[in-house]
Formats: structure tokens, C-alpha cells, sequence
């Protein structure tokens, strides 16, 4: 059988480093690694040249503001190339800040800026930063499960009519307000949960490998059950914290 | 204003007695009082300060440094007012002055030295008016309670704009605080490392972009996180020459290096761990070089400071040595690591993190710390506890560390004792901040009871 290889474009690191977004290139890596397909991570600086074509996932973490504005500018002189990788299946997680820098408005030094606009979501400020731990139900792998993560943002997100990776079970989500979190289009998914999301959240990686698995080779491939007692472990102690049975 | 000030002084004082009474240590709650009480009390405090005020900023080790600056103008016979427990928002500020109040309202303090909160800063500095002030780094820290590290430097820049005659003595070698002398009329004063030290301080780093003008700063040589002899390529901005020159430094047998100032070379040797305490040592001199001009017996002051809870803290628990350190931030636990790699014993190694308040609630930082080093440095024993012992256990799996050779337990108690077992001769244990409290007292616990049973 011929090895199967999946490519991880880490971007911006250098700038968007803020919240352990590490973890989840190891835990994207890894759990390729584990089942014996290969990993590769590709680290790109903010002046290296992007070619989304040759990558299967494309990661997009969270910085400050600052770094938040200088990420932006460079993706705007890529927005095509991305948008076609975005429209064409291409696998993306956007975390945190630059989550809403997809969308048309986002929030930048309190001001509400122009963003990519590959996404129709629209962000203004919230009067007080959302911060704290974060619960999600989603349906995305085709059962119901629950996210765990924390969210520290000052901009409340509406996704129109786009659908949303899942609904707020603890924490405020979106926007605090319509019970949504995050949004997922196409392969695509953007939320405010930010840094080690994947790692505790095995199943939502996995749904990722299997997405640029499928568009890559074409068919569905199983992936192999792997021990996760310490991943289940982190998981459940979040739920059980925050949702009484 | 006289009566308010002494009847604010008086109920300080008393509250200060009446928690102390209760054991606790908290100095918030007394400042609180005496700020309703009297909102002018550290203006009228502050200017009794027959010298200078000193306050003493950064992110990681204030408390040592503030505190070593006291110890070395109080040797020389004077009267310091002085946070020592490290309360450092304005209400513990108010505290430390009441402390040194007479029951009419008259401060005897020849100095003051003050570490303050960086997010505290504007309201201390709308007060006091300080002849100098120390900043000795800035990294990410507790990013739920405190942002970004650019709203910090806004802080100690508004700060800083209510006080135009207060003069800075920086690290010259953090870019991120060196960026506070360029560009202003003030007096600065550098204090850097000139020379690479150890390969073992460095840690993974990532880029890091200038302040002033937004290009990537290009390294001669990084010393650990951001700092080192920087320059930019943009804007011209590099390491400053400087006024404070530490060189010759050795790491093997505690910490030996030597500081030249104005043709005059200092030396020092100190049995204490951690490339970063050679920060707090030459920053705490140095300024207290600047308030006096010179402190004779700087090398005896130093040997007999005794560390703060969980400062590289040693206990002798059996045949073990038993090592406590605080750490709350990547930059704090990567150097806490570089000093765990640079013993070459077999050890055992315990991580604690709880998700208090006061701790941070969000946990995703020590994700960046580079925990993947610790494959390389003898580990027998990996124990992970504190509220989040899952993730850390899940941390370490990743770090190459599997389930099976991990200890979990949430109880700190079962951590020590799973700590100080087998076959290693020394024990590492690295916890965030309310943890290091309850560890120390089950260590000095069994410190005591092992010296009984003996």
C-alpha cells in the first residue's frame, strides 16, 4: 500500500503564538504520526511566499492586535489563492482573532476594521471581553459530542446564515447572545475557542485528517482508534466542571 | 487632610494587626481601608521620602529584585520602606508605607522601593512620583487577567507620562523593555549581559518584531525568550550601549559573574540557581549603585537574602534534596527547565498547575513552554498535579512522556510523596502560583518531620 502524506502549513507563528497554538499542530501531527501516515509541517514566516495548493491543512492561530493587523495585510495580498483553497475544499482551522479576520468587519485596537471577506461574518465590539472556559455541542463528525476550550475575545461575531461548528453549552461562543459558536463552511472551520483546542478535542482533530485525507486520496479512509485515555481524561474534567449530568 | 491621614494610618495598621491575628498575610484589604479613609495617603506618604523613590517593574522576578535592592540600602543604614511579601497593587503599596508610619502620621523612610503590578502603574504613579524607576522584562503572562504584553507597555508608558522626571533603568537586552528609553528626553540607564552565556539558557524562539517600527529584529545572540544583543534592521533600534556591563559569567557551581560600571568591575558569587537571577542581581545593584552611588558589601547582603516562597527554594527530605519553583508564564517555566537541564543528577520532576483566578484561568500557556526538553535531563519520576493534572498529563504525552510513565493525582499531598520516591537524587518541583503556597507548607512538613524522627 502506498504511504499516505498530509501536509501542515502552520502560518505565522512567529506572530500568532500567543495561546499555545503548538499544541495543535502536535496533536494534527501526531495523530497522523500514530496511525502511520506521514506529517508534514510547514512553518511559514510573514514574508515567505504561500502556495496553498501544495498544502492539505492549513492552520491560522491567534496573536494580539498588533501582530493580528500585520497578519492580516499579508493575507489580504493572498486573499485569492486562499479563498480558492477555502472554496475548494481545502482543510483550515482559524482560531481566536483570526477567526474574525475572515469575515468582512473585525475588530482591531477597539475599531472595527475591513477583513478578508472570504466568509460573510461580520464582528463589532462586545462592551466587555469574553473570557473563560467554553463548551460546545456539535454534530459535525455525525454524532453529537461536546468541544472544550477557553475564549478570551472583545469582538461579538454574527455568521448570517452560515452554519455554526455548534451550540454554547457554557461560555459565550459568537457573540453571547444567539447561543452559536464558531462557524464551519465548506472545510473550514473558524472559532473563537483558541490554542490547544486539538489536542483534548480528539475527535475534532480526527474530522480534520479525515477531510484532507478524503480531498487528497479521494475516498474515505478509516482512521485507526488510537488509545486516548489522557485526551478523554483533559476533556471530560472541563465538561464535568461546568455541565451537572 | 492631617486627621484623615492619621486616622487612615491608624486603621491600616490595625487591620494589618487584625488579619495577622487571623494568619494571613493578605496586605490587600488594610490598603483598601486606608485608601477610602484618606484617598492623598500615598501622595502625603511619598513625599516624606527623605531620598529616593525606587519602583521596581517587569514580569518576571520583581519581588526578588525590589527585595535585594532593599536589603542592600537598608545595609548601608538607612530606613527602607519596602513590599516584601510582594503585594503589589496600590492598596499593597499603601501597606508597606503605613507600616513605616508613626501613629501621627509621620513616615521615617530614607527610600523606598516598591515593585508595582504593571497594570497597577497608573494609579500607583498618579500618586507617587518616583526618582526611578527599574524594568526588567517583559513577557506573556496570564493573558486572560492581563492581555496582550502591548497593553502592558501602554500601561508603564501612561504611567510613565504622569511622571516626567522619574529616571529608567532598563534591561537593555529585552527589546520589548529597551523600546521605553528611545524616543524621550529621559534619563536611561542599561543594564545588559554582553556575551553569549549557555547554549542550555536558549529556548525555542520565535520570532521577535520591533516596537518601533515593526521589522524583524535579527539576533548577535539571544540569552532566553526575546532577550539578547538585538537589532533592527528597519529602524535602526539596537541592544544600547551599556552603562551597566555584566560579562564573565559561569552557571556550573551556583552563579559567578562580574559587572563593570564607570571603569569600576564588581564581582559576584552566589550560591543561587538561574541564569535569570543574574537579571535580578545586576538590575537590584545597579540601582541601588544609582541611589548610593556604591554598596560596599553588596556580596554579603546577597548571601544572606533569603528567597521568597518557592524560589528555587531547596528542603532536605531524607537522602533527597527537594528543589520548589515558582513559574507562571512560558518565559518563567522555560527557564525553570533550563535550570532542571543544566543539573545533570538523576531526578524526578513534578508539574503543578491550577486554574485559580489568581493564577490565570486559562491553562493554553503551558502549551508553549518547552516541556519536550525535559527527555533530555535524566527524569525518573514525571509527576503532574494541581486542577489541571489532565492536561498536563496530556501536555507531557505529548512531550514524550506516556501515559504509564506518568504520575496523575489532584491532591498535592500524594504528588510530594510520589515526587520524592526511587532512585533519583534530586527533585524538581515547578507550580504556578497557588500552588506553591501548599506545596512549600507540605514540604516543610516533612522537612520537620524527618528532622524528628531522626
Amino acid at each position: 500500500m502506498e504511504r499516505k502524506t498530509i501536509r501542515i502549513g502552520h502560518l505565522f507563528p512567529e506572530l500568532l503564538n500567543m495561546y499555545g497554538d503548538k499544541g495543535n499542530i502536535l496533536a494534527l501531527k501526531n495523530r497522523l504520526v500514530w496511525r502511520g501516515i506521514d506529517a508534514e509541517v510547514v512553518t511559514f514566516g510573514i514574508e515567505d511566499e504561500i502556495d496553498f495548493s501544495t498544502l492539505d491543512i492549513v492552520l491560522l492561530g491567534g496573536g494580539a492586535d498588533r501582530e493580528q493587523e500585520m497578519v492580516c495585510k499579508q493575507l489580504m495580498s493572498m486573499k485569492q489563492a486562499l479563498s480558492n483553497y477555502i472554496e475548494d475544499g481545502g482543510v483550515m482551522l482559524a482560531l481566536c482573532g483570526s477567526y474574525p479576520m475572515l469575515g468582512k468587519t473585525f475588530q482591531l485596537q477597539n475599531e472595527t476594521v475591513s477583513g478578508l471577506g472570504i466568509l460573510e461574518i461580520e464582528t463589532e465590539k462586545t462592551e466587555k471581553r469574553h473570557i473563560g472556559d467554553c463548551i460546545v455541542q456539535t454534530d459535525i463528525t455525525g454524532s453529537e459530542l461536546l468541544l472544550v476550550g477557553f475564549e478570551n475575545h472583545g469582538g461579538k461575531t454574527r455568521i448570517g446564515e452560515l452554519k455554526p461548528l455548534g451550540t454554547v453549552r457554557h461560555g459565550f461562543g459568537n457573540n453571547g447572545e444567539d447561543g452559536s459558536c464558531g462557524v464551519i463552511y465548506k472545510n473550514l472551520i473558524g472559532t473563537y475557542l483558541h490554542g490547544p483546542l486539538l489536542p483534548k478535542n480528539p475527535a475534532l482533530t480526527d474530522y480534520l485528517l479525515s477531510c484532507a485525507l478524503k480531498r487528497k486520496y479521494g475516498e474515505d479512509i478509516a482512521l485507526m482508534p488510537l488509545a486516548d485515555r489522557a485526551e478523554e481524561e483533559a476533556h471530560d474534567y472541563i465538561v464535568k466542571r461546568f455541565i451537572k449530568e | 487632610m492631617k486627621f484623615r491621614l492619621i486616622l487612615a494610618v491608624w486603621a491600616c495598621k490595625l487591620a494589618i494587626f487584625a488579619s495577622r491575628l487571623l494568619g494571613k498575610n493578605g496586605s490587600s484589604m488594610p490598603g483598601q481601608i486606608a485608601l477610602k479613609i484618606c484617598p492623598k495617603l500615598l501622595t502625603l506618604l511619598s513625599s516624606q521620602v527623605k531620598r529616593d523613590v525606587i519602583v521596581v517593574c517587569g514580569t518576571n522576578g520583581k519581588t526578588t529584585t525590589n527585595n535585594l535592592l532593599a536589603a542592600m540600602i537598608a545595609s548601608q543604614g538607612h530606613q527602607v520602606v519596602c513590599n516584601t511579601l510582594g503585594a503589589n497593587m496600590i492598596w499593597g503599596v499603601c501597606c508597606a508605607f503605613c507600616e513605616k508610619t508613626n501613629l501621627f502620621g509621620k513616615l521615617s523612610a530614607d527610600f523606598a522601593c516598591l515593585e508595582v503590578d504593571e497594570a497597577s502603574t497608573v494609579k500607583v504613579f498618579a500618586h507617587i512620583k518616583p526618582d526611578l524607576m527599574v524594568v526588567s522584562n517583559l513577557f506573556q503572562d496570564q493573558l486572560d487577567r492581563y492581555g496582550a504584553v502591548d497593553l502592558t507597555l501602554d500601561y508603564l508608558r501612561r504611567a510613565l507620562s504622569l511622571s516626567p522626571d522619574t529616571k529608567l533603568l532598563l534591561n537593555a537586552d529585552d527589546p520589548l523593555v529597551a523600546q521605553l528609553g528611545e524616543k524621550t528626553e529621559r534619563i536611561c540607564y542599561y543594564m545588559g549581559v554582553d556575551e553569549k552565556v549557555s547554549e542550555e539558557t536558549g529556548e525555542n524562539n520565535e520570532g521577535q518584531f520591533c516596537g518601533l517600527c515593526g521589522s524583524r529584529l535579527s539576533y548577535e545572540y539571544y540569552h532566553y525568550s526575546q532577550l539578547g544583543k538585538f537589532s533592527c534592521s528597519g529602524c535602526g533600534f539596537h541592544r544600547h550601549e551599556l552603562d551597566f556591563r555584566v560579562h564573565t559569567v559561569t552557571l556550573s557551581d551556583g552563579l559567578n559573574f562580574s559587572l563593570d560600571h564607570q571603569g569600576q568591575t564588581a564581582v559576584f558569587d552566589v550560591n543561587y540557581r538561574g541564569f535569570y537571577n543574574v537579571y535580578n542581581i545586576a538590575l537590584s545593584y545597579s540601582a541601588a549603585v544609582l541611589a548610593l552611588g556604591s554598596v560596599p558589601n553588596y556580596q554579603a547582603v546577597l548571601s544572606a537574602y533569603k528567597p521568597q516562597v518557592g524560589r528555587m527554594e531547596s528542603f532536605s527530605i531524607g537522602e533527597k534534596t527537594v528543589i520548589l519553583n515558582l513559574a507562571k508564564n512560558p518565559a518563567g517555566f522555560n527557564q525553570a527547565l533550563a535550570t532542571v537541564l543544566g543539573d545533570k543528577r538523576k531526578k524526578n520532576v513534578l508539574i503543578g498547575v491550577n486554574d485559580n483566578p489568581s493564577d490565570g484561568q486559562d491553562i493554553s500557556w503551558f502549551w508553549s513552554v518547552d516541556f519536550e526538553r525535559l527527555q533530555d535531563a535524566s527524569v525518573q519520576n514525571l509527576v503532574v498535579t494541581g486542577f489541571r493534572a489532565d492536561e498536563l498529563m496530556l501536555r507531557m504525552k505529548y512531550a514524550g512522556f506516556s501515559e504509564e510513565k506518568q504520575v496523575k493525582t489532584k491532591d498535592l499531598k500524594e504528588a510530594v510523596a510520589a515526587l520524592v520516591i526511587g532512585e533519583a537524587e534530586v527533585c524538581y518541583a515547578l507550580v504556578n502560583y497557588t500552588v506553591v503556597f501548599t506545596m512549600q507548607e507540605i514540604l516543610k512538613a516533612m522537612e520537620g518531620g524527618a528532622e524528628h524522627g531522626a
